[in-house]
């Protein structure tokens, strides 16, 4: 039995009372209010209201990735890190720690990126004392022995081990090899292997690591949910007020203009399909200029399931089954990285050549206004959707803040997007989309 | 970012509840008010519709494994009768709405998430999907052939700990309807036709199998209006109850090698369980579980001493029902029930040279268990943990949705309202109790994947214990625990060992 027009005409009516939030261009992207304090050692505390009862978010953001890995020899350790922060303080030795979480049911982790690390942890709206207690103990008193270290430099290979089961991570470690000289963002985050080997001699330097970057300048803390703002306040003085600043810059090389393609085969030694990547230099972060949002615009126009390239390639040739592309926001310059699965490994070169073309069209065909403005309309729900409890909500905010430092950047970034026309389109592709820039790696099975 | 929509292959989950089952009488299409799910969230501008039906991979018929699987993919990756596959993302692409499936061995579930403000349009072509999808001959092929791949390429060549994961399956539900994956089987896919997916669609997705499940910000009336669609436009069921066989017995450890070119060996471990959520002694044992190797946190002996104290691995667990972890996330994803349920150990990756240790170490874990069982101060603290725990299990509305669906599913309250209840109910007794009624070490399948399969058999049935080799120095305490892992003996069942090169895996049901 279905309802006819008229009824669906009266549920309309009520969608639209019930729209709390909207995905509207006009209307900021981030529709909770936020609170921010700063205390006089220059950590940045963050609270955003949002009506989550009885349940809060808890991030510690680190501007520190393995963007901060300058020294050769040493890639892995902001991961690295990451796992010691987790090896107890005086006052929580490591299974005192584990213990509190345990009590709390909290849901406590970490990760890192190329340039963030963060601390994340939800939990019950009426833990957050505990929670501070813990977090800022970490992060002002972290102690770990050099036999703690070692040990758990078997838990990164082991983790190294088991992403390299996966040709995606050998083919992701040699595109920024061959695309990058000199910039950090040369390795991944994970580090290479044989600097992961090596990790159990380099105890001092963990320290040292731990010493430049665990600093209040360098870290925000991002509260989301059910909690009391000026208790907030008090408590981030209570006790995080003695954690001492530091100063410690570190020099990230620049990375120079490539000048010419670069290209590799790769074997695998397990059954795969052939894999591609195409990959550009693309622009940093920015949210006051057109190139990085009009490059976000491009990578949807380009690989959206309702993009040329996925109709002809996925659905009407068939000869891909993995299509994607895009640049992850970055504060330095990072790749527009192009991964493709041919599902037929005689293909392969057609596949890059018909995505090359494709490109290539973006520079000279004017982009058709509704495309851009559907492409617009699916970043903004796409966005909104995301916002749906405390944990999401914390880390959105946590990117734009270790971008920037501003929480408003994400607003911005949103307004950006809005602002983005047909003509910043194939100027940002004339810009970056040239051959001189490129770095192709494309990866097969290894033959018997 | 976008509205990719797919559909999800998953490992694992209970099956058909009775209560489904039983409203497969026929002509009676006034039916699913009161199997409907709602999760009204007034205040939100999302929705999710989940439509659970009662047909899973034990549904494919011998030598078609893969059938419900692709008959799912042709509703998550294909069009409807007005709506091309293309002209269909086109149109979903500016609400950023999504439509997937998620395929399993009892349940497939259809899932819609969509924005607020495109609702109506939305929902036509959600269900016209459901009811009606195009079956289309290139969507078809192209279907077909990613899901071969998934087992070709991505089993077999890009995944070792989910090549452990179903290899596993497949050896502790040898000669079950659970063994194929959730995907099928080599052969079995290639055999398939169109015609075959057709008739797979209107003999398993029926009015009588349906569970209709909304969430979100959703105008009054929208449940109601959702069941009776489907039951409108779905055809009835042939009323026929689906058994489903006890799992073989194990006898003593059985070991399957999986032979590949593996930077590291990875493991899984597990037996059949004869319980689920609809059981009492499934919350006892949820508390035991959880003290053993709680998902990916510290909270577990296997983690803390394998990993916490030894380095040897990124990680170890253990489940007492199919676990797919949820993204990003650490909680499992809803709308995998089963009827039949396991316990299973994942050793995530360990370097070829202390596999053997590893192996040893875990399963003695497991016998710890069964044999001293937890203290009352363990007890009280895994039980606090899970209790508060649990509340984060349903942070948002679709997950909370799905967790609904499921209780319905096993004829329970709301699970996680059943977490606390129950587990403040429990003594340290009960809990060890049920370890013993259902947990044991003797009687094992182990699935090892890794690049020497006869060296590390040979030294799993030589008498020399088993190495490791750390990093730094350790302390005598663990040391002295060392000895007694490399001396507890492994009842390893030399009729039931098996050693299969990765081409082999999957190829069909053994």
């Amino acid at each position: 039995m279905r309802r006819g027009p008229n009824q669906w005409c009266l549920l309309a009516l009520a969608w639209l009372v019930l729209s709390g939030v909207t995905a509207s261009s006009q209307e900021r992207i981030f529709p909770f209010p936020i609170t921010e304090f700063e205390l006089d050692n220059g950590l940045r505390v963050v609270g955003v209201d949002y009506d989550s009862p009885g349940i809060v978010a808890y991030y510690t953001v680190v501007r520190t990735g393995s963007r901060n890995e300058v020294e050769p020899g040493f890639s892995g350790y902001a991961h690295f890190f990451e796992h010691m922060m987790f090896r107890g303080t005086e006052k929580y030795p490591t299974d005192a720690y584990t213990d509190a979480v345990k009590r709390l049911g909290a849901d406590s982790n970490a990760f890192t990126t190329d340039d963030w690390t963060a601390y994340h942890t939800v939990a019950s709206a009426d833990a957050l004392e505990t929670i501070i207690d813990l977090e800022s103990d970490r992060f002002l008193n972290l102690d770990y022995s050099i036999d703690d270290y070692r040990t758990e430099a078997g838990a990164i290979l082991g983790e190294y081990n088991l992403n390299f089961s996966n040709p995606v991570a050998l083919l992701r470690e040699s595109v920024r090899d061959l695309a990058y000289t000199t910039h950090p963002y040369k390795h991944t985050t994970i580090g290479l292997l044989e600097d992961i080997q090596a990790m159990p001699e380099h105890y001092d330097y963990s320290v040292e690591f731990y010493d430049r970057y665990y600093r209040p300048e360098n870290c925000f803390i991002v509260v989301v949910g059910d909690f009391d703002p000026t208790e907030l306040e008090r408590l981030a003085e209570q006790y995080y007020g003695l954690w001492e600043p530091g100063d410690f810059e570190p020099t990230i090389s620049v990375e120079p203009p490539q000048t010419e393609e670069r290209t590799a085969e790769i074997t695998w030694p397990n059954p795969t399909l052939p894999w591609m990547t195409i990959a550009y230099h693309a622009p940093a972060f920015s949210d006051e200029t057109i190139d990085m949002p009009a490059m976000d615009v491009l990578s949807q126009l380009l690989f959206s399931q309702t993009s040329p390239l996925f109709q002809q390639l996925y659905l009407s040739d068939q000869v891909v089954d993995v299509l994607s592309g895009g640049a992850v926001d970055h504060r330095d310059p990072p790749l527009f990285e192009v991964l493709i699965r041919i599902t037929k490994p005689d293909q392969i070169d057609y596949v890059r050549d018909t995505v090359l073309a494709e490109i290539e069209r973006m520079k000279t065909e004017p982009v058709d206004a509704q495309l851009l403005a559907d492409t617009k309309s699916a970043m903004r729900y796409s966005f909104a959707s995301g916002l749906n409890s405390p944990g999401p909500i914390a880390e959105t905010l946590g990117h734009y803040l270790q971008l920037t430092g501003d929480p408003e950047t994400v607003n911005r970034v949103y307004e950006l997007y809005d602002q983005v026309t047909a003509d910043d389109i194939q100027a940002t592709a004339a810009r970056y989309f040239a051959e001189t820039n490129r770095t192709v790696v494309v990866l097969t099975q290894e033959a018997e | 970012m976008m509205s990719r929509r797919h559909t999800a292959w998953l490992g694992g989950g209970l099956g058909l509840a009775l209560a489904m089952v039983a409203c497969s009488a026929a002509d009676t299409p006034a039916l699913p008010s009161a199997q409907g799910v709602a999760q009204p969230a007034p205040n939100s501008p999302l929705i999710t519709l989940r439509v659970m039906f009662d047909t899973g991979s034990i549904d494919d018929p011998a030598g078609r494994e893969g059938l419900n699987a692709l008959t799912a993919l042709m509703i998550g990756q294909g069009g409807t009768a007005d709506l091309s596959y293309q002209e269909l993302t086109a149109t979903l692409y500016p609400w950023a709405a999504s439509i997937s499936t998620q395929a399993d061995k009892e349940v497939t579930t259809v899932i819609g998430e969509v924005h607020v403000d495109h609702l109506k349009p939305f929902y036509d072509i959600f269900r016209e999907l459901i009811v009606a999808p195009r079956f289309d001959e290139a969507d078809f092929a192209r279907n077909r052939d990613f899901l071969s791949n998934g087992i070709v390429a991505g089993l077999r060549g890009n995944d070792d700990e989910e090549l452990g994961k179903q290899a596993l399956n497949a050896w502790l539900y040898e000669g079950h309807p659970y063994a194929a994956t959730e995907m099928g089987t080599e052969e079995g896919l290639a055999a398939i036709t169109l015609d075959d997916v057709a008739a797979y669609h209107g003999a398993r997705y029926t009015r009588d199998n349906v569970m209709v499940g909304v969430g979100g910000g959703y105008p009054d009336g929208f449940l109601a209006r959702v069941e009776a669609d489907l039951v409108a436009a779905l055809p009835a069921g042939d009323g026929a109850a689906r058994t489903l066989p006890e799992p073989r017995h194990l006898q003593g450890h059985e070991l399957l090698f999986v032979e590949k070119d593996a930077i590291a060996t990875a493991i899984s471990i597990g037996f059949p369980l004869e319980i689920t959520r609809a059981d009492d002694d499934f919350y006892p044992l949820m508390v035991a579980n959880s003290y053993l190797g709680e998902h990916r946190t510290f909270n577990g002996r296997l983690m803390n001493q394998m990993r916490g104290l030894r380095g040897l691995n990124y990680g170890d667990y253990s489940y007492i029902e199919q676990f797919i972890q949820d993204g990003g996330s650490t909680f499992p994803v809803p709308n995998i029930p089963r009827r039949q349920q396991f316990f299973s150990i994942w050793i995530r990756p360990v370097p070829h040279h202390n596999a053997a240790f590893a192996l040893r170490q875990a399963i003695r874990e497991l016998a710890l268990l069964v044999d001293e069982g937890l203290l009352e101060e363990d007890f009280e603290a895994t039980r606090e943990y899970l209790v508060n725990y649990a509340n984060l299990y349903v942070q948002t509305t679709s997950r909370r949705l799905g967790y609904a669906m499921d209780s319905r599913f096993y004829g329970t309250d709301f699970f996680i309202d059943e977490i606390r209840s129950r587990l403040m109910e429990l003594t340290v007794e009960d809990v060890n109790a049920a370890v013993r009624r259902h947990l044991q070490a003797d009687h094992l399948a182990v699935a090892i994947v890794t690049s020497d399969a006869e060296g590390f058999r040979d030294v799993l049935l030589s008498d020399e214990p088993p190495s490791i080799t750390y990093n730094t120095e350790v302390s005598d305490d663990i040391l002295g625990e060392d000895e007694a892992i490399k001396g507890y003996e492994l009842p390893i069942n030399t009729e039931r060992i098996r050693i299969v090169p990765v081409e082999e895996m999957f190829k069909r049901v053994s």
